[in-house]
């Protein structure tokens, strides 16, 4: 088969056989800047489709470094640099704690650095520009204060003094563990160390 | 390690006030920055659920105890209590080993390779042992089933820990309740002691895999054969494992256990391969994948794997076997090596492996196929094993 199959580009399933047009999934909403995703969504109704990126037009690194890596090592960085071939751009993403997430951020960001290049004023990111400048702001002020309120710098009016326990809940299984149907065993499996 | 820079400590602290203590696992700005930011958004979820309960919840405690933690060395997956695997996001705890995200690509370029196959088998038996949270079968029926809902997946995990078995069950059941696993995929986990004998006496709790397997009723052939086993020898644990990983994460996952015989360093480290490659001959595995710690072990593991003589094709990946190969001049190497990095894994196939990974049919008649592989059994130790289990 030649390369094309193989892509992350030019999957089987039409919905995510561009990268950049594949809706985010929920799953990993969480952990993307929330301004940036819906206001991508609305607008991608409005635009036309993203420049596709083929996969032998761009060099993908995972900068891992050097050293060793598997089960030697376990990194929290899943940084992904794309390089255009033909262009020389170079993107890199490290937003999100999902390799692939990032893969795909970064081929979003790409694909929005050449449509500049080719299109000038006309391109997505221009027109997106404009339309979300205004929204931008307001948007941004509510994360501030957001970060602000766990930051400290500004404590916030509902939080209480920190009670004993809750171990569990630092070690991240709470919070699925109350989305389980009650009284399933694979529940307690990820509770309690 | 070298000591960080005052400036930089000045720097992270002008940022936020817990950026330093990160600094000290981290090591540069934007990573302790990117780790800061997640620590504060599951602070904040944890202190959301923790009220909605009714208890009482501070954020900025939360934080300052993870950051602290963290701080300490704690890995950073057991804090959140997640690592993403592929599009999976797989649940860890303390005792089981964190997925990788080498191990991942692997996986994901295997599955890649046998998403274009034309000739499928209508069920599609996937082995996976040393199995950990369960993250490998997970992305497996994850990545094929998206596309080829034309055949059946049939998954299954081993391992010998308990504490894992429990989460990779946990993280079956999350991933079916996240409608995330298709109905064409079935997944189980069985428990084995892989280095266990048919022979030897077992133990009330623990059988062998052939028991095991028979034990539960799942079938004694499979097509694909998967494992990341312990391959870290004890020297290289010392040596070239990170205090969070020596710290943290189960030594049971990362080392094999001490041989009976005497062995030296390397041989200590590479305990499991050949236990591995004799079962995957016995479930006549027509693709085997085995993870590995670098370039050295991949030849060690190849070699040993060719001087079985049952396979049509070895071929050794590095961490990013989807890109171009490497050019690092002339490697004297018996087997080709695929993709940039680290060496990360062998890959072995025969019969119509070969075919399913679009490398051309089998050069040798299935007649053959059946004769080179009895030939093996015969010749290896395990020939009594295969006599005495099929008598079972
Ligand atoms: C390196 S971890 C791999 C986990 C998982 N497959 C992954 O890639 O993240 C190795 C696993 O092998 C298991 N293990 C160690 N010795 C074993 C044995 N003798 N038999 C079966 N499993 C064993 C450990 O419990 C551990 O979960």
């Amino acid at each position: 088969m030649p390369p094309l199959l193989h892509g992350l580009s030019q999957r089987c399933l039409p919905a995510r056989t561009t990268l950049s047009t594949a809706p985010f999934r929920t799953v990993l909403h969480p952990l993307l800047p929330r301004a940036f995703t819906a206001t991508s969504l609305q607008l991608s109704k409005q635009m036309p489709p993203r420049r596709v990126i083929l996969d032998n037009e761009i060099i993908e690194n995972f900068l891992r470094g050097s050293g060793p890596g598997g089960q030697k090592i376990n990194k929290t960085s899943c940084a992904v640099q794309l390089k255009h071939l033909p262009t020389g751009i170079v993107v890199k993403c490290q937003e999100t704690r999902s390799r692939q997430q990032n893969r795909k951020i970064a081929r979003r960001l790409l694909g929005d650095r050449l449509e500049e290049l080719e299109l000038g004023e006309e391109s997505r990111t221009a027109v997106k520009g404009r339309e979300k400048s205004k929204k931008k702001k307001s948007a941004e002020k509510k994360r501030k204060r957001k970060y602000r309120a766990l930051e400290g710098k500004e404590a916030g009016g509902e939080g209480g003094l920190e009670g004993q326990g809750g171990e569990d809940a630092v070690d991240g299984v709470e919070e699925e563990g109350e989305k389980v149907t009650g009284g399933e065993k694979a529940a307690d499996g990820g509770k309690g160390g | 390690m070298p000591r960080l820079a005052t400036s930089l400590l000045r720097e992270a602290y002008a940022i936020h006030p817990c950026l330093p203590l990160l600094l000290r696992p981290c090591r540069d700005l934007q990573a302790a920055r990117n780790e800061l930011r997640w620590l504060c958004e599951h602070a904040g979820k944890v202190a959301r659920l923790r009220r909605a309960k009714g208890r009482d919840a501070d954020p900025k405690q939360l934080l300052k105890r993870l950051v602290q933690e963290r701080a300490a060395g704690k890995p950073l997956q057991y804090l959140l209590g997640t690592e993403f695997f592929g599009d999976l996001e797989i649940r860890c705890q303390p005792g089981v080993l964190i997925p990788r995200q080498e191990t991942a690509a692997s996986v994901m370029h295997l599955t890649r390779l046998l998403r274009a196959a034309l000739d499928l088998p209508p069920e599609l038996r996937v082995l996976d042992l040393c199995t950990g949270t369960g993250c490998i079968p997970l992305l497996i029926a994850d990545e094929l089933t998206r596309c080829r809902q034309d055949v059946q997946l049939r998954l299954l995990g081993v391992d010998v820990s308990d504490k894992a078995l429990r989460l990779a069950q946990y993280n079956l059941h999350q991933t079916q309740r996240k409608g995330r696993l298709s109905d064409t995929a079935k997944v189980a986990f069985i428990h084995a002691d892989l280095l266990m004998e048919p022979f030897d006496v077992q133990p009330a709790q623990t059988l062998c895999l052939k028991k095991a397997m028979n034990y539960s009723r799942v079938p004694p052939f499979w097509d694909v054969f998967v494992s990341n086993p312990p391959y870290i020898s004890p020297a290289a644990y010392w040596k070239t494992t990170t205090r969070s990983v020596r710290g943290f994460e189960p030594k049971l996952a990362l080392v094999p256990p001490l041989p009976a015989d005497p062995a030296t360093d390397t041989e200590h480290g590479d305990i499991f391969y050949p236990h591995l490659l004799a079962m995957a001959r016995d479930v006549e595995a027509k693709i085997v994948l085995l993870e590995v710690a670098d370039l050295a072990q991949a030849g060690r593991v190849a070699e040993m794997a060719q001087n079985m003589a049952i396979f049509d094709g070895i071929e050794i990946w590095r961490d990013q076997p989807d890109q171009p190969a490497e050019e690092r001049g002339a490697q004297p190497s018996r087997f080709p090596i695929i993709g940039q990095g680290n060496g990360r894994s062998v890959l072995c196939w025969r019969a119509r492996g070969g075919s399913w990974l679009g490398k051309g049919p089998s050069p040798v008649s299935p007649l053959d196929d059946a004769r080179r592989l009895w030939e093996s059994h015969r010749v290896s130790s395990s020939f009594f094993d295969f006599k005495f289990n099929s008598r079972l």
